[in-house]
């Protein structure tokens, strides 16, 4: 009995300060790496006029467009969007008690998918910018809805059949998502737009989608972090939970909002990110232990050097072209969460 | 421990009153009058699918009761809010093993949700609290180690000292000693027997009726979802009670400073009817309720 499982710990605020250490460093890169060389002064020279009081010396136009209006708002798009995803992720496993969940597991991200595909089709998006995004939005709440009416009998909601009917529901939304493509075949550019979306990205995004995640993202961390405590005691089980005070269903509601709200906006802004909300908080847990108060917050901020990692190699790995982002996280996310699996297995076999 | 307060504590009265639970259309319990006496050590004893768990269910407020009321000194346990519930009575359902890797330290200080701010969650006195409940325990030096690591008997001794962190002066415990050898199973019982001598309620459902008898103060027995009889051991487990309800030939032995009991299956002869189960023990035998066996299963275990 004296073999530990797992990896061992690592504490907290090392792992935070070496967290928000690769986080500045990959947005730093990626405000300076991309299509068009440029000199690091002159990047240092935008973000400082920009961002610090004062007068500062002049820059040039072009840059300052380019470091400012393209790069900077797709950085921090893709720190927000890797932040909500493994948010919502590691709220959803600890809901489900189950590290095999994922951020769209009650169909929410699938919700999302429709509603933008909708917008997309019927060139609603085309009309009115916010169209695609606010659809998807929608999508995941009335997704969310349809699954917690189905699975509630007395105000009561067994998390096992809310995942049945997840399941059901994202297998019937996926129906509809490729009815939908395939009745926009033939207009080309509506089934690129689509395809692209499904792929995931932050490619060409600017500071208003930037200002649709944020009320969002805002809304699910608060919720997530008045939660944090009751995910801790749902781990051993509803009954032992109510015994020491959680109410049990309000926490349910309150955390399946809060995952929906965070999902649902990252979708509607970056398309379908796979991986991210399944592997990272899988990981972080693996490090830092089950504790929610560590671990919603780790898994945010690991979420979000991961994608503005990950978006770092989709936009140099194949330059001057791009490979999409959802392409990249997948490729890094799932071997190296069968590498954990394997790992994981192999120390439980030995502690047995 | 002396109690949190310093000065002795005096738990509340908790009564079953006419308490019946219903799940899918059976009852698992109906018809229940039984009051935990304040500061003492009341033993559940029946045999399987009697509804022992299920009184522990009701008594914590963790199941919402089909009729009746459930009064902790005197107010109903359902009105009052669940964290203020938690802090007076704690429960501890038959033993589970974690699934998820908190240490023992961690995992113990769950127990001080109730007393947790939202804001600020655990302050210092909750941790001088929680080496408190770790050290009576016995496991202040598995305070680092990861709870899905722990022997049977250790993590019996740290779900006790969850229990004793909530500060509550009932602690109910279900088949606390079901996975323990001998020694850690006396030792449990004088630990819950210490507890109430400080003042604690603390109800056991126990199988072993030996130990029933010797550490209790009271005994509860049930049978087929009914109360047959509930009082001092020496008065409650007669052999002709215990041959009515577990169906087990009892011959007490003498010379012991409590009962004890030596037991011998019926002979075939002495079962009533055919099936071996007898039908409702004396005094359950006038309750009209059809009263099922208590689904095992727990799959559809409804918190609230």
């Amino acid at each position: 009995m004296t073999i530990a499982l797992g990896v061992r710990r690592v504490g907290f605020w090392w792992y935070m300060t070496a967290g928000a250490a690769l986080l500045v460093t990959f947005a730093a890169v990626g405000l300076y790496r991309g299509s068009v060389p440029l000199d690091p002064a002159d990047v240092i020279a935008v973000l400082a006029r920009r961002l610090l009081p004062g007068e500062h010396g002049a820059v040039d136009p072009r840059v300052d467009t380019i470091v400012w209006s393209l790069r900077a708002p797709r950085v921090v798009l893709a720190a927000m969007v890797g932040g909500c995803l493994a948010l919502a992720g590691a709220q959803m496993q600890g809901l489900f008690r189950n590290p095999l969940a994922s951020p769209g597991i009650v169909g929410t991200s699938t919700g999302a998918a429709v509603g933008a595909v909708f917008a997309l089709t019927f060139g609603l998006a085309g009309a009115f910018l916010l169209a695609a995004p606010l659809l998807a939005v929608g999508g995941a709440l009335v997704s969310l809805l349809i699954v917690t009416r189905i699975a509630t009998r007395d105000g009561y909601t067994p998390v096992t059949t809310l995942l049945l009917a997840g399941v059901a529901l994202n297998a019937l939304l996926g129906a509809v998502n490729s009815w939908l493509i395939a009745r926009s075949w033939e207009q080309y550019e509506a089934a690129r737009q689509i395809a692209y979306w499904m792929m995931g990205g932050v490619t060409d995004r600017d500071w208003r989608h930037v200002g649709m995640l944020l009320p969002g993202m805002v809304v699910g961390c608060v919720v997530a972090a008045w939660f944090a405590r009751d995910l801790d005691l749902l781990l051993e089980g509803e009954e032992v939970a109510a015994s020491l005070g959680v109410d049990i269903e309000r926490t349910k509601r309150a955390v399946l909002w809060s995952a929906a709200i965070l999902t649902g906006s990252a979708v509607a802004v970056s398309g379908v990110v796979g991986f991210v909300g399944l592997v990272v908080p899988h990981l972080v847990r693996l490090l830092l232990g089950p504790v929610h108060r560590q671990l919603l917050p780790a898994a945010f901020l690991t979420g979000a050097w991961f994608v503005v990692g990950a978006d770092l190699l989709a936009r140099t790995l194949a330059a001057p072209r791009e490979v999409h982002l959802g392409v990249v996280t997948a490729f890094v996310g799932a071997p190296f969460f069968l590498y954990l699996l394997m790992r994981h297995e192999k120390e439980v076999a030995v502690s047995r | 421990m002396t109690a949190a307060s310093g000065s002795a504590l005096r738990a509340p009265r908790l009564e079953l009153v006419g308490g019946g639970v219903e799940r899918r259309g059976r009852w698992l319990l109906r018809g229940v009058d039984l009051v935990i006496e304040p500061s003492m050590l009341t033993s559940v004893v029946g045999p399987n699918g009697a509804g022992k768990s299920t009184l522990l269910r009701l008594l914590s407020g963790t199941w919402r009761l089909t009729e009746g009321q459930v009064l902790l000194g005197g107010f109903d346990l359902a009105a009052l809010p669940r964290r203020q519930a938690a802090r007076r009575v704690a429960y501890v359902p038959q033993s589970v093993r974690p699934a998820f890797e908190f240490t023992v330290r961690e995992f113990v200080t769950l127990g001080r949700y109730p007393h947790e701010s939202r804001l600020f969650g655990t302050r210092s006195a909750d941790r001088g609290w929680i080496d408190r409940c770790l050290d009576d325990t016995d496991v202040l030096a598995l305070a680092d180690r990861r709870v899905t690591t722990l022997s049977g008997g250790e993590l019996q001794r740290v779900l006790m000292a969850r229990c004793l962190a909530t500060e509550a002066e009932v602690l109910l415990l279900d088949e606390p000693t079901s996975n323990l050898d001998l020694a850690h199973g006396l030792d449990l019982l004088g630990l819950a027997r210490r507890l109430v001598d400080e003042g604690r309620s603390v109800v056991l459902v126990l199988h072993d009726l030996n130990a029933a008898a010797r550490f209790a103060d009271r005994v509860a027995v049930l049978d087929g979802g009914g109360l047959v009889a509930e009082g001092p051991p020496s008065e409650v487990l007669a052999p002709e009670l215990v041959r009515h309800v577990f169906r087990v030939e009892a011959v007490a032995l003498p010379g012991a400073a409590s009962t004890v009991f030596d037991f011998e299956p019926l002979a075939r002869s002495d079962l009533p009817g055919s099936a071996g189960r007898t039908g409702p023990a004396p005094g359950a035998r006038d309750r009209a309720h059809r009263v099922a066996r208590e689904d095992s299963s727990g799959a559809a275990s409804r918190t609230r």
